[in-house]
């Protein structure tokens, strides 16, 4: 049932859901065993921490499992997972957030982290850079940018993922594109 | 020139050889003569080597997962009891109505009973009452949710209100450094009092508003990623992301809505 790359075929994907839904718990593990690496990457991508990312795909597909109920055969099911995806980790990053924003020590850690790349642009930490910026993009853009690049979906396949049209996807991938040059333009150089 | 602009939104796509081959040939060759076109493609390509860095990471990251055994853990913390009762509903329970016909009956009847009783008092009954779990005063239902709700829409209204001034203020005073930080503290307040409005919006009556609130969040949520001080592109980028999504006007309009219906 499970391939390599954790795809699998909605009816397969229907028949495990129905499972789960009535307490199969190998269904759910199957589940879990298909999307667990599309959960992770999208976690990581927002969150950049292992530990955390794993914490996180351990709370979507709880979640999952307590909310089965509502979704209904025939829905885009990567898309509804994903939806409890991204409002988990939008959740844990607010929760981060204010957490930060209790140490007076911590109120400009990212302002710093940017500026002492800036300075010296040789030294930043290129991964640590992109992914900051990814996070200031607007949400759908954030999406569709980490899905095309770190997910390697082609534009068809997040467009079936987020369950919005092709044309959108590409729109998105070139606002998203457009706006991550304007936040790292220090760092790339030259722009205009 | 034309070719330019016609391409422009393309090259993303171009890149990541998303397009048509025949678009892409066409795109190539056009992309040999411009020299603008070929900055513009370069600046790009800087950027997806940042991203290409950032995946590389992320394999790493995830070449150190067990993802065979994780299934399993996962499925180690599924709450037992919902995992019974799921059970008992698959099988037990029709059992129990095929072989029992006596049990079902008797409880068909009690039901059946209690609402008919229900029926013939509910016209007697004064109204159903609540206890208010921090006073323990009895009041009516109705009476306990009415104020409830006019609670949440003043609530709202005052939590609309020192968005709409904070927002007037930051697109006035852009990067002024004396009022920044204040901006960030009033920010943060906000942010911090919405925690506390979610549960009172959960109302269906309240769901406009909740929908503005939520994009006021994720604003202040950006601005608060932000520093203190704006730099003009960043103002310029929160000017558009208010003007776009009209967060100043849907502001007024729901505020009215809800001044209304208070009345």
């Amino acid at each position: 049932m499970e391939q390599k790359n954790g795809r699998a075929d909605e009816t397969q994907v229907e028949f495990l859901v129905d499972r789960v839904k009535q307490g199969d718990r190998e269904a759910f593990m199957k589940l879990v065993a298909c999307y667990q690496q599309k959960v992770f990457i999208l976690a990581y991508s927002l969150v950049r921490n292992r530990e955390d990312a794993l914490d996180l795909v351990q709370e979507v597909f709880l979640r999952l499992y307590e909310k089965i109920h509502s979704y209904r055969a025939g829905e885009n099911f990567q898309a509804w997972l994903m939806q409890i995806a991204r409002n988990l980790s939008l959740d844990f990053l607010r929760r981060m957030k204010s957490r930060k924003k209790e140490s007076l020590d911590s109120l400009d850690l990212d302002r710093a982290d940017l500026a002492a790349a800036e300075a010296d642009p040789s030294c930043f930490q290129s991964a640590e850079i992109i992914q900051k910026a990814v996070r200031a993009l607007p949400e759908k853009q954030r999406l569709v940018f980490i899905l095309h690049h770190f997910d390697d979906l082609k534009y068809g396949e997040i467009a079936g993922r987020l369950g919005i049209a092709e044309g959108t996807v590409k729109s998105l991938h070139f606002k998203a594109i457009q706006n991550l040059r304007k936040i790292l333009t220090p760092q790339l150089g030259g722009g205009r | 020139m034309k070719k330019c602009k016609q391409y422009k939104k393309d090259w993303p796509a171009f890149l990541s050889r998303q397009l048509n081959p025949k678009i892409m040939e066409v795109m190539s060759r056009h992309l040999q003569d411009c020299p603008a076109c070929q900055d513009e493609v370069e600046q790009q390509r800087r950027l997806l080597t940042l991203a290409d860095n950032f995946k590389k990471e992320l394999q790493q990251v995830m070449a150190t997962v067990d993802w065979e055994a994780l299934p399993a853990v996962i499925a180690s913390r599924l709450p037992e009891k919902e995992e019974r009762q799921a059970t008992a509903t698959a099988g037990g329970g029709w059992r129990l109505w095929k072989w029992q016909p006596l049990a079902a009956g008797l409880f068909l009847g009690l039901l059946l009973g209690g609402a008919l009783t229900f029926l013939v008092f509910k016209s007697r009954e004064p109204g159903r009452l609540t206890a208010r779990q921090e006073t323990g005063i009895a009041m009516p239902a109705e009476l306990v949710d009415r104020v409830d709700l006019v609670l949440a829409r003043k609530e709202t209204i005052d939590y609309l209100e020192r968005s709409q001034y904070l927002l007037l203020d930051i697109l006035q005073t852009g990067s002024a450094p004396a009022s920044s930080l204040l901006q960030q503290e009033r920010i943060r307040q906000l942010l911090t009092d919405k925690k506390y409005l979610n549960n009172q919006l959960d109302d269906l009556r309240l769901m406009k508003a909740r929908a503005i609130c939520d994009q006021i969040e994720l604003l202040f949520l950006e601005l608060s990623q932000l520093s203190p001080e704006l730099s003009a592109a960043e103002l310029e980028r929160v000017r558009k992301m208010i003007e776009d999504k009209q967060l100043l006007l849907k502001i007024n309009l729901v505020k009215k809505e809800l001044q209304q219906s208070e009345v």
